[in-house]
């Protein structure tokens, strides 16, 4: 049969996925409709590779988590005009899988003073050990909300918490308006 | 005082609240846009109830939430505070906390809650999967 080409574009996709131990990618506007509809398929993916209910729940835990700062944090957005609903922000996550452990990635641009803020929250969440994590989880779920934080100021500590290695990150070097690319993996 | 009901989102649990039979329910998964609004809203009307309540009757309150994210966490804590805040002043509030039984997240968060809420009387109901 003649073949046009198709088959062989998604072998090399194909490969290239497996290679890499990817078993969910997502690139695109991130909205809530949007996260529920991941949420689903992330549940649904996990259990298929066979993760144990403890992994998935946090893997599911996290990946929201990662997925409601970007609709908060991206420097990215789209809004139709006149749309008076929350704008919808662009970026991109993606699961993988290997020697047993699960890696969540996401990347999405933010300005430099978002960046400021993320390093310095990141760079100290790295620096804590585990029960330092839990005793800082718990005083902040006790404090007043801090005013730049639209989640509760529980979100990154609430995936260091669920990580079994500190949380990485890394930043582009900012374009010319100021905005980079951030890039974050949790190892669950 | 009305009743309480909302009914369950794929992001947002659902709350019922049968202020008239002193039952207070929430089931389901808590992720929503929103969660300071969509949980700020439900700790009013628990407020508006309690203050205004007079009776001795126990209040019972049902939670089985299998999943709640970092904000809905916060708000979580707050509506708590609320209860025990009734249950401090002498009204019995029994709260049964429902989880999976290997679901040491939401077990744990319970014990916090059974620390700090020391007026509330917790009953841990670990539910087998």
């Amino acid at each position: 049969m003649e073949t046009n080409g198709i088959k062989r574009q998604w072998d090399d996709f194909y490969s290239y996925v497996e290679r890499r131990d990817v078993i969910f990618y997502y690139v695109g506007y991130f909205s809530q409709s949007i996260i529920a509809a991941m949420a689903d398929a992330v549940k649904l993916r996990v259990e298929h590779v066979g993760a144990v209910a403890q992994t998935r729940r946090k893997l599911f835990s996290s990946f929201i988590e990662i997925a409601q700062n970007i609709v908060h944090y991206s420097a990215d957005s789209y809004r139709k005009e006149g749309d008076t609903a929350p704008a919808i922000r662009h970026g991109a996550v993606f699961i993988s899988l290997t020697d047993e452990r699960y890696y969540l990635h996401c990347a999405n641009p933010v300005d430099a003073e978002v960046a400021g803020t993320l390093r310095a929250k990141l760079e100290h969440l790295r620096s804590l050990t585990m029960d330092e994590i839990k005793s800082e989880y718990k005083e902040t779920l006790r404090s007043e909300t801090p005013a730049d934080s639209k989640g509760a100021g529980l979100g990154f500590l609430t995936m260091a918490r669920d990580a079994s290695a500190p949380l990485e990150f890394e930043f582009s070097p900012p374009t010319a308006d100021g905005t980079s690319m951030f890039y974050l993996r949790a190892t669950i | 005082m009305n009743n309480l009901f909302i009914a369950a989102s794929p992001t947002s649990p659902e709350v019922d609240f049968r202020f008239d039979e002193r039952r207070l329910s929430l089931k389901g998964e808590s992720y929503p846009e929103n969660a300071a609004q969509f949980w700020g809203n439900i700790i009013t009307a628990l407020r508006q109830f309690l203050e205004a309540d007079a009776e001795v009757a126990a209040i019972t309150v049902n939670v089985a939430l299998a999943y709640f994210n970092s904000s809905s966490t916060k708000m979580l804590f707050s509506l708590f505070s609320t209860l025990n805040d009734k249950a401090k002043a002498g009204t019995e509030i029994i709260l049964n906390w429902y989880h999976d039984e290997s679901d040491d997240t939401i077990f744990e968060f319970g014990q916090e809650l059974k620390e700090d809420f020391a007026d509330l009387v917790f009953q841990d109901q670990a539910v087998q999967s």
